[in-house]
């Protein structure tokens, strides 16, 4: 399983769900960038070919000539799309309007050039209205499609007319003066080019309809998640100066009378101070969850990764031998150095090698390897524990979440410690995942990437 | 020896009633205060040989504000202050002990929960000629 790391606090582009977002318009451009340099080599190989090579009477000057305009026109909108960041998506669209005008007027040249009515290649013009229902909404779409229809209805009748020259392609019918043929052409054509539009504007808006719904959705979780976060940090603060009194009133309790206490007493106490650790660990972990904007350039520094893994685990020798589990580490040479936040690095550290050792049986083991990836660094924490069921895989990262085998083995875990760790990796820029198999054991890994950077709000 | 007074500047009067059973069990005297103001008024009446400060009491920052005050009187700039904190606390200052120490006018922050051992030493530590 592999938990989602992206940004809930990410927005959609606000009125993306009308439209497209400058991303995904910059990422079609490209698309469609290819399909031109395509286009445009095609008619260049296939002129080459059939009028250079097999000697075919086409019009070869002319064909190549445009051949080469669509390159140079491609060249143009690359460049362009390289050198400038779309700024204002209706600036853009207007611009696409004109490459697409562009395109089609191309074709029609292309057609003229190569028989006109008698070339079955006309049909290409149903890509452009095709292209264009991707990119425009209703009115729009018909426009490109009325565009076409008037480009291949005036150059069909501009031959049938005399007013335009007529190039005959040698492998078609001598047909662009029979009228019959030209209408039956042209209707089929009209029928074809004002249902594509219809459908695909059809479609778009049943698309766009849906993502206006999923943008909606995605607002409101992110309003309940906020309202979650402000609700831990309000529990937080009011929980915490209580649950610290009673600790240590209860401690001091001991203190004092700890020597005169019936052993039965300070047994009940002592379990008492083990609950309150416990609350106050719960209250800790809430506000290291409710803590946002941690990552900042001033906190990062190089840290020797090797060096803190090693001594996070140390740490942790004693709670491992207190269950004879066998602890190895396996560190890479020359040492991982990271550019990171210490303390998060070490919490993230710290909270897996402690769930793997406290949801490991008496005499397991726990393997802890660090590999050095190149741009990251590999942490993986292994155990031959309790393991974690399938279908609580991905819960467990939710706060306060215990898989039903935690809960068994012990009832003073927070249900923090992994959501916790999850926030700290992603704020970090790194991933994490689990696998794991009930009754067998559990393996964390965790990235971390080299450097992390402050991601963009 | 003169019996040692120590000053309690909390408004967690359970908190204050727990340090004075633990701070009497070792032979301090204890006089407490449950605002910033009323801290500031006998800080400067009763002379105490130490002040145990919470960092947030009615306001956020009503304890940065006492210990600087108490620093600037000339009859209470030279006591000791130990500054009780809570790691959750949300000072609105960003504020980090192991980062600020310097330039906050205290002696030592204590993380709450105290242990009672822990309180004594701190408090026998910084006490100005404690034995």
């Amino acid at each position: 399983m592999r938990c989602d790391l992206r940004n809930p606090n990410e927005p959609i582009a606000p009125g993306s769900s009308q439209f497209v977002s400058a991303a995904s318009l910059r990422e079609r451009l490209d698309w469609f960038n290819k399909l031109r340099w395509g286009a445009a080599v095609g008619v260049l190989v296939v002129v080459l070919i059939a009028g250079v090579g097999l000697k075919a009477p086409i019009e070869v000057r002319g064909l190549l000539l445009t051949g080469v305009m669509l390159l140079l026109l491609n060249t143009v909108y690359v460049l362009r799309g390289r050198r400038f960041k779309a700024v204002d998506i209706a600036i853009e669209l207007r611009l696409v309007k004109v490459q697409m005008v562009c395109d089609l007027v191309a074709l029609t040249v292309l057609l003229n050039l190569s028989g006109g009515v008698e070339n079955p290649l006309l049909f290409l013009y149903v890509i452009h209205v095709i292209i264009a229902s991707l990119l425009f909404k209703g009115r729009e779409i018909f426009q490109i499609a009325w565009l076409a229809i008037f480009l291949f209805t005036a150059e069909v009748f501009g031959e049938y007319f005399g007013l335009l020259p007529h190039h005959h392609l040698p492998t078609a019918g001598e047909v662009a003066h029979e009228l019959s043929f030209i209408l039956m052409t042209l209707g089929s054509f009209w029928l074809v080019i004002l249902f594509c539009a219809y459908v695909g504007a059809r479609i778009m808006t049943h698309n766009r309809a849906i993502k206006d719904e999923l943008v909606v959705h995605q607002g409101v979780l992110l309003a309940e998640d906020r309202a979650k976060t402000d609700f831990f940090r309000f529990v937080t603060h009011e929980i915490k100066s209580p649950v610290n009194t009673a600790q240590s009133g209860v401690e001091t309790a001991l203190e004092l009378g700890g020597e005169t206490m019936a052993p039965s007493v300070r047994d009940v106490l002592d379990r008492a101070v083990s609950r309150l650790k416990q609350a106050t660990k719960i209250v800790q972990d809430l506000a290291d969850l409710t803590r946002g904007g941690i990552l900042k350039e001033e906190n990062l520094t190089e840290v020797d990764f090797n060096d803190l893994v090693a001594t996070t685990v140390d740490n942790q020798r004693d709670l491992a031998a207190r269950s004879r589990l066998e602890l190895n580490v396996l560190l890479p040479d020359p040492p991982v150095l990271l550019t990171t936040i210490r303390t998060m690095a070490e919490t993230i550290v710290a909270n897996l090698v402690n769930n793997a050792i406290r949801y490991s049986r008496e005499g397991g083991r726990v393997s802890v390897r660090l590999v050095d990836t190149g741009k990251r660094a590999r942490l993986v924490v292994e155990d031959e524990g309790i393991g974690i069921e399938e279908n609580e895989q991905d819960l467990i990262f939710d706060e306060f979440y215990r898989s039903t085998a935690a809960r068994e083995a012990s009832n003073l875990g927070t249900g923090l410690g992994l959501p916790i760790v999850r926030k700290f990796v992603e704020e970090l820029g790194g991933t994490i995942e689990v696998e794991s198999r009930a009754g067998h054991g559990s393996t964390f890994t965790v990235a971390l990437p080299r450097k992390s950077r402050k991601r963009r709000s | 020896m003169a019996e040692k007074t120590i000053l309690v500047i909390d408004d967690d009067i359970d908190l204050v009633e727990i340090i004075r059973v633990t701070l009497e069990n070792q032979g301090f005297k204890v006089i407490d205060a449950q605002s910033g103001e009323r801290g500031l008024a006998m800080a400067r009446e009763q002379n105490p040989d130490l002040i145990l400060l919470d960092v947030m009491m009615g306001k956020v920052d009503e304890g940065f504000q006492v210990a600087y005050e108490l620093r600037s009187d000339e009859v209470t700039a030279d006591v000791p202050i130990l500054m009780l904190t809570a790691v959750t606390d949300q000072t609105g200052f960003d504020f980090d002990p192991a980062k600020d120490k310097d330039f906050l006018p205290v002696n030592e922050f204590l993380e709450k929960p105290i242990s009672p051992r822990n309180l004594v030493d701190m408090v026998r530590k910084h006490l100005p000629t404690s034995v």
